[in-house]
């Protein structure tokens, strides 16, 4: 009899399936978001490791099983009442409920999870899981999960998940019978049951998620995995029906070839734990959409940037005041400031902010400037110009960006607070060696996010571990690069190294060429165009 | 621009000796009621500079009549801090604070810290005089290039 002992019924089991986006930051954003709740994998649970049909699994797979003492769950968590229903999106943004919350409420605040299923059985094998299942009631924790569905009052129903493998409705209904020996008493019903069961059917998914072919010599393989539970939440999947679209760009009233898409900024703010009443900054602000996730989670909002005409918008209707408008948030403060002289423009006396989110300008869509000019001779400007002047900004390289961001997060930051920000990385990245460094900070999580074969995005988060002594800033400021500023340059001007790649492949100059003809005949057709509305 | 972020501005120009705090000339004012977060409100009360704040307040007290109506009245706040604040140290305070009057207190401090929004005006270096604007509700602290 195969059965995966491993996952006792004397424990309480939830399964979680996450999307197949964004690989590297599930993890991450699981663990953050499980801190909020004060939650550690591996003190307060622990994680199963999945059954497998197959000894080795190269590819990824979607799924995470975290198993609690019963008699933890039961404490910290509401686990009668899962009648939660996540019912409109900002239920991802709901407070923390730090009295028993469910567990649906704690994990629906990751953007990266699916579903989440209370574990009644699982296995390597459809057989093996339906045998699992059938012990549930022989563990303390699974006789008392089994009770609680026993009500005649509880109707439910079975929804099968088969990746990748179709089934007929004959075959669906076998599956579905082999766990008939639940006996639960209730009436199955199709349209909002009490509780929904999920069988889900696993197999091996290739690295872009879609799943690898299920049939040989006209045999279906079998499964990776098979798993068999109740669905938490009360509804299957937490990121269907456009659920997350609110959000999306294409819905606020303020953007910019800088906004960041929202999914990687809900993520970003969860890594950053921020909550209710948390203290955000952002010091490269731009059109605030960053800021505007901090807001959602609760987050009291600052933000700065150099660039007046961004902070400004395009029109009243549009800018980052009115994209808090829209959701009816409080509104951010905006300084116009530039972050190389932050030390000069802010007192600093004690830390201030939970936590730092932003993504610094890197040159690729939007070049950082600071105060200066490249001029060897600084003008004095006559005292009946100051008002209107317009102060000249010069280049501000990379590696200075980076370290000013490091330098005034170590000492703004409360301890414990988290800086999340994103870098651009090019393939040659060495995470040890070439990410900026700060005595007072610590590593917490690197997430990698692939955007072409050359170039990804990495999002770091450190944590302040140490307090500032502001005497020794230079001392801080000139050990940020391991290897030298150098280090900065691979993230510098992606945009003309991206270039020379390109040029070095096979077939450039022709498409190159290909390329030019295009632009060239569509001038000509909007010049006939414009040729004929005269 | 709310008063706790005048809190924290200072003025930077090169030479200055004390560029803090900053004066408010207000020209124009909004009120804007929020909801209290007291744990918040708590928390920011270790990190301010109360005196900035008080003089903060009083500059702003005359333009807040005219731009929010005669019914408005910004809240006053005691010369000193309760002490339970200013060390924060909550918790081991043998003082006994009238429940009430620390409610009372920190809501006065809410509304003055976070639903009072100076939209236009300028912040005035007490030093030097230099002339910061504030131009829909965003300070402007961006230095000339002969001042940095």
């Amino acid at each position: 009899m195969e059965h995966h002992s491993e996952i006792s019924h004397n424990r309480y089991n939830v399964l979680i399936e996450f999307a197949h986006i964004h690989l590297e930051f599930q993890r991450p954003e699981l663990e953050s978001v499980l801190s909020l709740h004060d939650i550690a994998i591996g003190r307060d649970c622990i994680e199963v490791p999945l059954p497998s049909s197959i000894p080795t699994v190269e590819n990824y797979r979607p799924f995470l099983i975290l198993s609690f003492d019963y008699h933890y769950a039961k404490e910290k968590f509401n686990l009668d009442d899962d009648g939660y229903v996540i019912q409109s999106d900002m239920s991802r943004f709901s407070k923390i409920d730090r009295t028993k919350p469910t567990i649906a409420s704690v994990l629906s605040r990751c953007t990266l999870i699916r579903s989440a299923i209370e574990l009644w059985g699982a296995g390597p094998s459809f057989d093996s899981c339906v045998e699992h299942a059938r012990q549930l009631s022989s563990g303390c924790a699974g006789r008392i999960t089994l009770e609680n569905c026993m009500k005649l009052s509880s109707s439910w129903k079975i929804t099968i998940h088969t990746l990748g493998t179709k089934f007929n409705r004959e075959e669906q209904n076998d599956m579905r019978m082999k766990f008939a020996f639940f006996n639960l008493p209730g009436k199955v019903q199709m349209v909002n049951p009490t509780n929904e069961f999920l069988l889900i059917r696993e197999v091996e998914l290739d690295p872009k998620g879609t799943p690898l072919s299920q049939e040989r010599d006209n045999f279906l393989s079998p499964p990776l995995a098979v798993y068999y539970g109740r669905v938490l939440g009360g509804i299957r999947d937490w990121r269907g029906n456009g659920r997350l679209d609110q959000f999306s760009l294409k819905k606020r009233s303020y953007l910019g070839p800088t906004s960041m898409d929202a999914e990687l900024s809900l993520i970003m703010t969860n890594l950053g734990l921020v909550r209710n009443g948390s203290f955000c900054f952002d010091p490269f602000v731009g059109t605030g959409s960053i800021l505007l996730t901090c807001g959602l989670r609760g987050g009291y909002c600052v933000g700065t940037d150099i660039d007046i005409r961004v902070l400004r918008g395009r029109s009243d209707e549009e800018n980052v005041l009115s994209n808090f408008k829209q959701f009816r948030l409080n509104r951010p403060d905006l300084i116009r400031s530039d972050n190389a002289l932050y030390h000069r423009h802010y007192r600093m006396n004690k830390p201030i902010y939970d936590v730092i989110v932003t993504d610094p300008p890197y040159g690729i869509r939007a070049g950082a400037r600071k105060s200066g000019t490249k001029e060897e001779k600084i003008r004095a400007i006559p005292e009946d110009r100051r008002h209107d002047h317009i102060a000249q900004t010069k280049v501000y390289p990379v590696s200075d960006v980076m370290g000013d961001l490091l330098d005034v997060s170590a000492r703004t930051l409360v301890m414990g607070g988290r800086l999340v920000y994103i870098i651009p990385s090019m393939r040659d990245f060495d995470v040890e060696k070439d990410l900026p460094n700060h005595e007072c900070l610590e590593i917490a999580h690197v997430c990698y996010q692939p955007l072409q074969t050359e170039l990804g995005r990495r999002v770091v988060v450190m944590k302040k571990v140490k307090e500032y002594d502001p005497s020794l800033r230079e001392s801080y400021l000139s050990s940020v690069w391991i290897n030298g500023p150098e280090s900065a340059e691979k993230c510098a001007n992606i945009r003309e190294r991206l270039l020379e790649a390109a040029k070095l492949k096979p077939g450039y100059e022709e498409k190159a060429a290909y390329r030019k003809k295009r632009r060239q005949i569509t001038r000509e057709e909007k010049k006939k165009q414009r040729a004929k509305h005269v | 621009m709310r008063l706790l972020t005048h809190n924290y501005l200072q003025s930077n120009v090169k030479g200055t000796e004390k560029g803090y705090p900053l004066t408010i000339e207000p020209t124009k004012i909004e009120y804007e009621e929020s909801p209290i977060d007291m744990e918040f409100v708590e928390n920011i009360l270790t990190k301010i500079d109360y005196s900035a704040l008080l003089s903060a307040r009083n500059q702003i007290e005359d333009r807040c009549h005219s731009d929010l109506g005669s019914d408005f009245i910004v809240p006053s706040l005691p010369e000193v801090m309760p002490k339970r604040y200013s060390d924060g140290n909550s918790k081991d305070d043998k003082i006994e604070e009238d429940e009430t009057n620390q409610e009372a207190f920190l809501k006065s401090i809410h509304t003055i810290l976070f639903d009072i929004h100076v939209l236009e005006g300028h912040l005035v270096c007490p030093d030097t005089g230099r002339r910061f604007n504030i131009k829909m509700g965003i300070p402007n602290m961006i230095l000339h290039e002969d001042e940095i």
